[in-house]
């Protein structure tokens, strides 16, 4: 159950990069082999012919599906990756211009799958990236066969007739929070993340990583995903998607999970037992058994 | 062992000091505050001291999420950080989270979790340990602060660095292109000397050679008056020359020798008294040791003093010339003339300053700073005197450098 990156490991897709090695010279196309992959701190596991894309949300990175993933490699070839900015991705990659949109994000989405020629993958996303998903989707009709969105919100913003549990002036107030830079660590502790975290007696260095980010990108990134608006996009997914919706989120409320369920023609709406923003850690059985319900019909 | 010796020494010393510690009430009146809370973040246990801090009565805080006790900022933040990290890593150290109190007010503290799980890692309760961190948040906030005002202070000083840069660099370029003008400029004048040099040299054969022919007295007067401008008009470009030459960084070359003076400066007055026959000049030359200087130097700095005194002078009045060798070589032109006013005399040794001389006796103003340069090259002076009366140049220099 080792996961291994890609660009240093052995996984079936790095012969995949030696034999386009072969044909073209990297240094040609840079940008297009590896990179990307070193980029996203993509890793894969797992032996399924069919992709699971894990995509993690606004706060952490993708240790967030470390209870989940396992229970489908052996049916699914497993992707997890950080989005640019999180985790242990590629920080210079990180581009306050691209990522202003979450189009941004599921560009980048579109371009991993690109990279490992995912086609008819499975898409779970959680929180914000439940909408990054559904972009990419968009963007890309063939590479996604279904989406399953863990805790999502088309918009958290009030609107009128619309109840996305946060008023205008609360989400200001959390920019400010995250600019005084008093929420959470200090900016000397921003991500320096070695280890493994497969091995717990490194985790000296890693305490609190899974969660550190930049303090810039966190409220940049904390901005895009709370001003956002995807209520026109929800109508233009037309493949089969799972709203895993908790009983009791702060974040994402239950009335939200039901719009998107209303919004979207070929939904499946699951209300969790579960409670809080993250059941993926908190009650990782309840995610797999409603997910694999789905993907198996 | 150390921990064995840790033990002994923590031991009561005697009977008497022997205090027995209250757990309950060490939990209670603990000088950090401590939570409990059931895994969905509802609160089980509370201590007194979060109580008084908080401004909350005891019992009312069980049975509530800690999420109520935060502001929707923090609540987002801790649903998205703070409590996936805890499941993750069992554990989280110093966050930063401000409660809400009672009355509505902020309170800042320093927050510690660990989660206690069953031998399946299934969670059972969260433990909270809090500090009270307003100063310490009030001090991150004066640090941070200084922070945002060093950076508006930095940023204005790079800015003036820059400007002050471009100013700089603006003057240089304004510099280097007067400087290429000046050299051109100058270039122009020494070509210009040089290429004047020669036809004044057959003008002045010329009428050298119809001087000895014979001619009436007409045409001698004509032929006076061509000589005295050709000498002159040499004198004038020997001078621009110099100057050109001087200011191009060649400086007043000199060819010492010990030769005597005495027929140089005779040569000059002969020279130019040909050229005013109408003016007197009158000499006395006492030069009875050698001098160490460039013979035809010395006349070019004479032919000026001497020159500006004829020119200058009044016709009448005769124009002494007085030479001698005591200790140090003394030459000394006077004329009786208009007198010299002091602010004149500050800048008459500087290129083209003209005096106060009368419209069409005007020369370049070469001629006294070429004469004082050559005094300086052979380490001498020229000194002036004006009086209302008589004007004296008198040029010193040392026997021998």
């Amino acid at each position: 159950m080792h996961l291994r990156a890609v660009a240093f490991g052995t996984s079936s897709n790095i012969r995949y990069y030696r034999w386009c090695r072969l044909l073209f010279d990297p240094r040609e196309y840079p940008g297009i082999f590896v990179s990307i992959l070193v980029r996203n701190n993509v890793h894969t596991a797992g032996t399924g012919r069919t992709a699971m894309v894990f995509s993690h949300g606004f706060g952490c990175d993708q240790n967030m599906w470390r209870h989940v993933w396992p229970a489908f490699q052996d049916q699914f070839r497993i992707i997890l990756f950080d989005h640019v900015g999180a985790g242990r991705s590629d920080l210079k990659a990180y581009d306050s211009r691209k990522y202003s949109h979450l189009e941004g994000y599921a560009d980048d989405v579109v371009e991993i799958g690109n990279e490992l020629r995912l086609r008819d993958a499975v898409f779970v996303g959680h929180s914000v990236s439940a909408m990054v998903g559904l972009l990419a989707s968009i963007r890309a009709p063939s590479m996604f066969r279904s989406l399953v969105m863990v805790g999502p919100s088309p918009r958290y913003i009030d609107d009128d007739g619309y109840l996305g549990g946060f008023k205008q002036q609360q989400i200001d107030e959390l920019l400010d929070l995250l600019s005084d830079n008093h929420m959470g660590w200090s900016t000397t502790m921003a991500p320096v993340i070695m280890g493994n975290p497969d091995r717990p007696e490194l985790g000296q260095e890693l305490t609190n990583s899974f969660c550190r980010t930049d303090p810039s990108i966190a409220k940049e990134f904390a901005r895009v995903t709370f001003y956002s608006d995807n209520r026109a996009d929800l109508t233009r997914v037309t493949i089969p998607s799972l709203i895993l919706q908790c009983s009791e989120d702060l974040i994402a409320p239950v009335a939200v999970g039901e719009y998107m369920h209303r919004q979207m023609p070929n939904s499946k709406l699951v209300i969790l037992k579960a409670t809080g923003h993250c059941p993926n850690l908190s009650a990782p059985e309840e995610v797999i058994s409603a997910m694999r319900a789905f993907v198996s019909n | 062992m150390r921990q064995k010796r840790l033990f002994q020494r923590c031991a009561p010393l005697s009977q008497t000091d022997h205090i027995e510690e209250d757990l309950e009430d060490l939990y209670e009146n603990a000088p950090c505050g401590y939570l409990s809370l059931r895994p969905d973040g509802r609160i089980v246990k509370a201590n007194q001291t979060f109580c008084g801090w908080t401004g909350y009565p005891p019992g009312e805080l069980i049975g509530s999420r800690l999420h109520e006790l935060l502001n929707v900022a923090g609540r987002i933040f801790y649903e998205t950080h703070f409590a996936p990290l805890l499941r993750m890593q069992g554990f989280f150290n110093e966050v930063a989270l401000d409660f809400v109190k009672k009355d509505g007010e902020r309170f800042p503290a320093l927050v510690n979790a660990a989660e206690r799980t069953d031998a399946a890692g299934k969670p059972l309760f969260i433990r909270l340990t809090v500090f009270n961190a307003t100063d310490r948040r009030r001090y991150e906030r004066e640090l941070l602060n200084a922070r945002d005002e060093l950076k508006v202070l930095a940023g204005e000083l790079e800015q003036r660095v820059a400007e002050e840069c471009a100013q700089r660099l603006r003057s240089d370029a304004a510099l280097t292109s007067q400087r290429e003008e000046a050299q051109l400029r100058e270039q122009f004048i020494a070509v210009l000397g040089h290429d004047l040099r020669n036809p004044i040299a057959s003008i002045m054969a010329g009428t050298r050679l119809l001087q000895k022919s014979n001619i009436d007295d007409k045409a001698g007067t004509i032929i006076l008056s061509i000589e005295k401008s050709v000498v002159r008009m040499a004198n004038l470009v020997e001078n621009l020359l110099d100057f050109a030459r001087g200011r191009l960084g060649g400086g007043i070359t000199l060819v010492l020798s010990f030769q005597p003076l005495e027929p140089t400066l005779q040569q000059v007055v002969d020279e130019l008294q040909s050229a005013h026959p109408e003016s007197i000049i009158e000499t006395q030359f006492a030069l009875t040791k050698s001098v160490q200087a460039d013979p035809a130097r010395i006349g070019q700095l004479f032919s000026n003093l001497l020159g500006n005194a004829l020119t200058h002078g009044t016709a009448a009045e005769p124009v002494t010339v007085f030479a001698k060798t005591e200790d140090q070589f003394e030459l000394t032109v006077c004329n009786a003339g208009d007198q010299i006013s002091a602010a004149t005399r500050e800048r008459l040794f500087q290129p083209f300053s003209r005096g106060d001389a009368r419209p069409g006796k005007r020369g370049l103003g070469l001629g006294l700073y070429i004469a004082s340069e050559i005094a300086k090259a052979h380490g001498g002076i020229i000194d002036v005197s004006s009086t209302r009366e008589l004007t004296c140049f008198t040029f010193k220099m040392p026997l021998q450098h």
